[in-house]
């Protein structure tokens, strides 16, 4: 096993991952970082240089709390960071080249062909003046090149697979006449009609009843297990990736502290970080209040301190003085962290 | 001292001479300083029931009693004040044009306290959900959800109501803040011996803060009962397949339930005469089309509609999830003992 997430520090130090990357990655993030502006000449980091990377079939979770980065972060992996953000730094590498640099129209042609995303409120995403059969059908004639015919049975066929009720009907709703589950639905064949390679979804699942986001989530499993695509799948729901990922990245303040597969992650888990996230689902408050500093501590003034060391109640001098590299504790478990916990 | 009992709620639909029937024969009781947990998915009807609780829907029947210090004769309505209500979006049901005090002191304007307590109590309220009083004068914009949401509860609980209704209070946060807020609600309901009817989607929520719980489906109270034997042991088949598709954050602790719910609610107009689940139920026999299942009590205050519950409840073995996920979580998140050990990476 090698280690899945590795990350260098903002631009200020050469690009390093923990170890040699494999050939076996499908779609791998080097170097991420994205700078909003905020005033004149002034402006703010909001991914400090990630490195992620997704082997073909895998799904890899990307946890955090809202602020993190993580609409960022996927909307840059497709080369459209949030306006007014900009990628200051950064590679896609993607079937043997960096898409980053592709002109604007190859880029175009790029996503929703190869690489898709899946994002929440599907309202907002559907146009409401058009039939869903044809919104997705609209797809499969512009990437695939079908004709009007062979588009339309091409989403018949999506929506049986997205196992929406009645879908010869369905092909002529408007979105307004579907439920937020279906809706999701037909989000979801629109992003899965040509077949992508790498699937993105963001928060997808999290506007979505209990019972139809457990149906669904079976559904992207099998969709993707089925074409062999890989995904990542940005969420803040902790509990959704400890039994839909294989792999977990826990992103804190735009930089990676931890990344494990989904066992070692949720059952030896290292980041005080990650600990304080999972404390929250249990319930106890005690537990939690180990985990947590009230009131936080003010923010270190030393710019190569640990990002966390404010919040964190294990901070020594050191964390506030020097910044901790992602390192690998164990193979495969990587830790952005002065003084893991291990048992 | 909340009896509800056979509520009914129809709305018309606009240019039909159809009805929606958003609440079909609710009943339930609340104690004082009691959580009630009422749990269902999106178009049950949980937020209808909580605003007739409150008064701001009228029941089309039914009745809605409280039975409260100075409310002698069982009024439909308590005195102001005495009931409260805390919304969803915490962001959302703040005035941002209001500064946080005048926030919070607005419900003592409705009860004309006199000007002169207004700081105290505001100083109190801010207190009790520990915020920071130099929050006053600030505007909701400039507070995190999670300060917005205690805001929420303090202009809630300046009035020392004998029972809030909670609407969903923590869809909108963040894990960490959602933690803090269900902490600061115990907290007060042990204070104060405040009651809850508090509104969720989010079963492992409702099952720490609740003491009962009462499932909802299209419009009907499913089952309820004590929240610890609820979630162990469910007899309504429905209850049963909500409670599977619970995630806890560790990989291997999953509810084991018989019933796999495919498909979505259907549309509360022109319900069945039957049971409302038949359409989605595995274990359907002809009976349930023909008639909806009366209420059976199963246990000391546990109450299912369901022809069928006896062999819900032995095909579904009884779970102890929860409790294995609390204790998993105490051997893993337990703090360490030893001092912390400084990480050198092996280059």
């Amino acid at each position: 096993m090698r280690a899945g997430v590795s990350t260098a520090i903002g631009a200020t130090k050469p690009m390093g991952t923990v170890l040699p990357a494999m050939s076996a990655d499908l779609l791998r993030v080097e170097n991420m970082r994205v700078v909003f502006p905020t005033a004149i000449g002034r402006s703010r980091t909001v991914l400090h240089g990630i490195d992620l990377s997704v082997k073909s079939g895998e799904i890899l979770g990307l946890v955090g709390e809202s602020g993190a980065g993580k609409t960022t972060l996927a909307r840059s992996i497709l080369g459209a960071p949030p306006v007014p953000g900009r990628i200051a730094t950064g590679r896609v590498m993607f079937e043997g080249r960096d898409i980053l640099t592709l002109p604007e129209k190859q880029l175009r042609s790029l996503r929703g062909r190869r690489l898709a995303m899946v994002v929440p409120n599907p309202r907002g995403e559907l146009n409401p003046t058009i039939a869903i059969g044809d919104q997705i059908a609209t797809m499969a004639r512009v990437h695939l090149g079908l004709d009007r015919k062979g588009a339309r049975a091409r989403a018949l066929e999506m929506l049986k697979a997205v196992q929406i009720p009645d879908p010869e009907r369905r092909m002529k709703s408007y979105p307004h006449e579907l439920s937020g589950g279906m809706a999701q639905r037909a989000v979801i064949a629109i992003a899965l009609i040509c077949d992508p390679a790498f699937v993105i979804s963001d928060d997808a699942t999290s506007g979505l009843d209990v019972t139809v986001q457990a149906q669904i989530l079976d559904l992207l499993r099998k969709l993707a297990a089925e074409h062999g695509s890989a995904m990542l799948f940005i969420t803040r729901d902790v509990g959704i990736t400890a039994h839909f990922c294989d792999r977990v990245a826990v992103l804190y303040d735009g930089e990676i502290m931890e990344a494990a597969s989904r066992n070692a992650l949720f059952l030896s888990p290292a980041h005080p970080y990650t600990l304080l996230l999972l404390a929250a689902f249990s319930h106890n408050s005690a537990l939690r209040r180990g985990w947590s500093m009230t009131p936080p501590a003010p923010a270190p003034a030393a710019v190569e301190a640990c990002i966390y060391a404010g919040r964190c109640p294990l901070a020594q001098p050191l964390c506030r003085r020097e910044k901790p590299p992602l390192a690998e504790l164990m193979p495969g478990h990587v830790v952005r962290c002065h003084f893991p916990v291990r048992r | 001292m909340l009896t509800v009992e056979h509520l009914h709620k129809q709305f018309p639909v606009a240019g039909s001479n159809k009805v929606v029937s958003a609440i079909n024969d609710v009943s339930f009781t609340i104690a004082p300083g009691e959580t009630l947990g009422l749990v269902g998915e999106s178009g049950s009807g949980k937020t209808t029931v909580g605003r007739i609780v409150v008064g701001l829907i009228e029941p089309s029947s039914g009745a809605v009693r409280f039975d409260l210090a100075g409310n002698a004769n069982n009024r439909a309505r308590p005195p102001k004040g005495k009931v409260q209500l805390v919304f969803q979006e915490p962001a959302e049901s703040l005035d941002p044009r209001l500064r946080i005090g005048a926030t919070v002191a607005e419900p003592l304007q409705a009860l004309a306290v006199d000007r002169s307590e207004w700081r105290r109590r505001v100083r109190d309220a801010m207190a009790l959900v520990r915020l920071d009083l130099a929050l006053l004068d600030s505007y909701p914009a400039e507070l995190s959800a999670g300060q917005q949401q205690r805001v929420g509860v303090a202009r809630a609980m300046i009035t020392e109501p004998d029972l809030v209704v909670l609407d969903e209070p923590t869809s909108a946060l963040d894990p960490t803040a959602r933690a803090e807020i269900i902490d600061l609600l115990k907290r007060i309901q042990a204070e104060r011996n405040t009651a809850y009817l508090f509104i969720s989607h989010d079963l492992s929520t409702i099952r720490f803060i609740s003491h009962r719980v009462a499932v909802m489906y299209l419009g009907m109270i499913v089952e309820q009962g004590d929240a610890a034997t609820l979630f162990s042991q469910p007899q309504h088949p429905y209850s049963s397949g909500l409670l599977s598709s619970v995630l806890l954050p560790h990989p291997d602790l999953v509810m084991e339930s018989s019933v796999s719910l495919k498909g979505e609610i259907p549309s509360p107009i022109d319900l069945p005469p039957g049971c409302f689940l038949a359409s989605r139920c595995p274990f359907v026999i002809d009976r349930c089309r023909a008639a909806r299942p009366p209420a059976e009590s199963v246990g000391p205050g546990h109450i299912v509609h369901c022809f069928r519950h006896n062999d819900v409840a032995a095909t579904t073995p009884a779970s102890k999830t929860f409790e294995a996920f609390m204790a998993e979580a105490e051997r893993i998140l337990a703090r360490p003992v030893s001092q912390p050990i400084r990480f050198t990476p092996q280059p």
